[in-house]
């Protein structure tokens, strides 16, 4: 098979052309300020300003990206994935005067706006100035369940990722830089991970082991109550399934930072393996790990709403973007809002982190986009 | 080729262990005793002990795990859990036809509609048509099929109720059946798991096509004044196709995990929904069946996919 060596390859000439310095005259030119061809005894130099700094080449990837109007667009819509599940209940659950429920008796915002918290008086509704999203079956406030299930994405993102990173460039990294029996390991264990289809052993794993994670993390804070004790299982499910694809991205990459000559270099001058990889291949890994992470949270926040459509993550009465869909997808023919409603932000976050991913790539590596 | 066959089959069989071992010890250590769960609170002792003999659950895991691996090699599933006595065989035999279908149909609409897709694409790279058609491509690509199915169930549920159309937004029909119904009942589940892996197919056969419209031999079938037709489909196309062989393996992984969620969200009685309900009854026999069925099918279509790959392009080394 020829194809892996031939990407290779291209990566490795692609790579070099983002590390080449930029030539500084050039980029006066594309800026419109035509120059004469300067000599190199400085005579010309001379009324005239220094000649612009040459970027670095994260920098000149930062300003691709910057020019790149729909990973910016995306940027800003993950930035506020962000930031409204972590601000937005405090926000919310002030806003509003009290109301007098025919059952709770008068309520304030902090309770009507709570996520959890039952009307059922109130059930169905489309959006008004009490709930701004409207309400679902069992009368609870639709924006405060959403942005509970904004958070509980953002919280299953970032635990896969550290995961996902941590374990995906250790093994990696070893395995492209030693070889041997870890890269044999490796290969071996990417064979059977890419056998299974990634979900299919998330679902056995939380189906499996899903009830008793419920009973055994039910009186543990913060984690335990609400429904989310499976959270923990389904992370955990996620990152194993997705650690092999970065390790063999960074192995890949590892091997070719190998044979470059300032590795070589390093190594001549009696630098230790230890430092090498440290100091000369991990930074290195630098542009390769941003995008595939970025890539895999668009299927981690898939993978954790999916689990809970199928009632294997996120439990009653806790919040999560699939359990929203799952809830509502019964009444879909009746209240059509209430199953859009979370589908829709989930096609936003989705699209988003993959747009940004594909965006990052591009300005990491101009040449992958033909 | 025979060498490469050997190869490939010793790889087939080793991800093969790998798959049942992970599903028979993620059974073995699963919570709960399941034959006390079979038997409800009140029961004696040498029944207890009967059923457990009878479900082999009386010997050390390994053994088990041997006895495992020697039923599969058998086709033999071992019984269910949940409905005593009932072969897992006679179950995964009710789901597989269905599965089977709506796969079959969802890969081929893939094919037959993704790959012209992403030529065409490539023939017009850069305009409009080729910048509008990625898009959509890239939002299919990224859209998760639930959301899909939800959006394509919501959109027929407004037909029905505007026009009065009784279109079904939920079942199956009867298997490999094609009356007017059965396609109201398969049209849509069929749609929706086929856009996914369209994309994927779109977007190679975009990239592939490109690579071999810079070849030389492609800039000298031109050069030779030969009609912008010929070069296109006798020298471009042909070569282009190849890679997307490949493909076919990877969707087959893609199908599985969108049957999932498609069988679920429109109620279809096929594998993945038996594996699904099965999880909820902690049926383990029948959820370690349809796991290691599954898995098969995706190793096997990746290996059907390399040895076709070797058979359309002779260049490739074998071995």
């Amino acid at each position: 098979m020829d194809t892996p060596k031939k990407n290779a390859e291209l990566q490795n000439q692609s790579m070099m052309m983002v590390n080449a310095p930029i030539n500084p005259e050039l980029i006066d030119i594309t800026d419109g300020v035509m120059q004469i061809p300067l000599t190199s005894d400085g005579a010309t130099m001379q009324g005239r300003e220094p000649p612009k700094k040459s970027l670095t080449p994260l920098q000149d990837s930062l300003r691709r990206l910057r020019r790149d109007k729909r990973a910016m667009v995306s940027l800003g819509f993950i930035i506020a994935f962000i930031l409204i599940p972590i601000f937005g209940p405090f926000i919310y659950q002030h806003i509003g005067g009290p109301y007098n429920s025919p059952i709770n008796g008068v309520v304030g915002p902090s309770l009507y706006h709570n996520p959890f918290h039952l009307e059922s008086t109130r059930q169905d509704e489309l959006p008004s100035a009490q709930y701004w999203l409207g309400t679902d079956s069992v009368g609870r406030d639709q924006l405060a369940r959403l942005m509970q299930g904004m958070l509980i994405s953002l919280t299953v993102a970032l635990l896969v990722e550290v995961v996902d990173v941590g374990l995906g460039v250790t093994v990696g990294v070893l395995a492209g830089y030693y070889g041997g029996w870890i890269d044999q390991l490796l290969a071996r264990f990417t064979d059977i991970m890419f056998a299974f289809p990634g979900l299919l052993f998330a679902i056995l794993l939380t189906g499996i082991f899903g009830q008793e994670v419920d009973t055994s993390l039910a009186n543990v804070p913060i984690i335990g109550p609400n429904g989310n004790a499976r959270l923990a299982l389904v992370s955990l499910a996620l990152a194993f399934t997705a650690w092999p694809l970065m390790a063999r991205y960074v192995r890949g990459q590892t091997l070719q930072l190998k044979e470059q000559q300032f590795v070589e270099a390093a190594r001549t001058s009696g630098t230790r393996n230890t430092r090498i990889i440290l100091r000369h291949i991990v930074p290195n890994l630098f542009s390769i790990v941003v995008v595939a992470s970025t890539l895999n949270i668009a299927g981690t926040v898939i993978g954790e709403a999916g689990l809970s459509l199928l009632g294997l993550g996120v439990q009653q009465p806790g919040s999560s973007l699939g359990l929203m869909i799952s809830d509502a997808s019964s009444s879909l023919n009746v209240h059509p809002f209430e199953v859009l409603l979370p589908s829709i932000v989930l096609t936003i976050i989705v699209l988003a982190f993959s747009f940004l991913g594909d965006g990052l790539r591009d300005a990491f590596d101009p040449r992958s986009k033909d | 080729m025979v060498q490469f066959l050997i190869k490939r089959f010793i790889g087939l069989i080793f991800v093969i262990i790998g798959v049942t071992f992970i599903t028979f010890i993620l059974g073995y250590f699963a919570p709960g005793d399941p034959i006390r769960g079979l038997l409800g609170n009140h029961f004696s002792l040498q029944l207890y002990n009967e059923l457990r003999r009878s479900y082999g659950l009386d010997v050390p895991w390994y053994q088990q795990y041997w006895n495992y691996l020697v039923n599969l090699a058998h086709f033999n599933f071992g019984y269910s859990f949940k409905q005593q006595g009932y072969p897992v065989w006679n179950i995964l035999a009710e789901g597989v036809p269905v599965s089977a279908e709506l796969g079959f149909w969802a890969l081929t609409i893939q094919v037959v509609v993704g790959v012209p897709l992403g030529i065409y694409s490539a023939l017009k790279a850069n305009t409009w048509i080729d910048t509008t058609n990625m898009g959509v491509m890239l939002i299919l690509f990224s859209i998760p099929s639930f959301v899909l199915a939800v959006f394509f169930q919501v959109f027929i549920t407004w037909i029905d109720q505007s026009t009065g159309a009784g279109w079904p937004v939920a079942g199956w029909g009867n298997n490999w059946q094609y009356t007017w119904t059965d396609i109201q009942y398969k049209l849509g589940p069929i749609l929706v798991l086929s856009a996914i892996g369209m994309a994927t197919f779109a977007r190679l056969a975009r990239t592939s096509m490109l690579e071999v419209l810079r070849q030389d031999y492609v800039r000298t079938a031109r050069a030779k004044g030969m009609r912008e037709q010929v070069v296109v489909y006798r020298h471009a196309l042909r070569n282009a196709l190849i890679p997307l062989v490949t493909v076919i393996g990877l969707s087959f992984g893609l199908i599985i995990t969108g049957a999932f969620f498609v069988e679920n969200i429109f109620n279809i009685p096929g594998i993945a929904q038996i594996s699904i309900s099965s999880i909820t009854d902690r049926d383990y026999p029948v959820i370690q069946a349809t796991v290691v069925l599954l898995a098969v099918a995706v190793v096997l279509g990746n290996l059907l996919s390399d040895i076709l790959y070797t058979v359309v392009d002779p260049r490739i080394k074998v071995g």
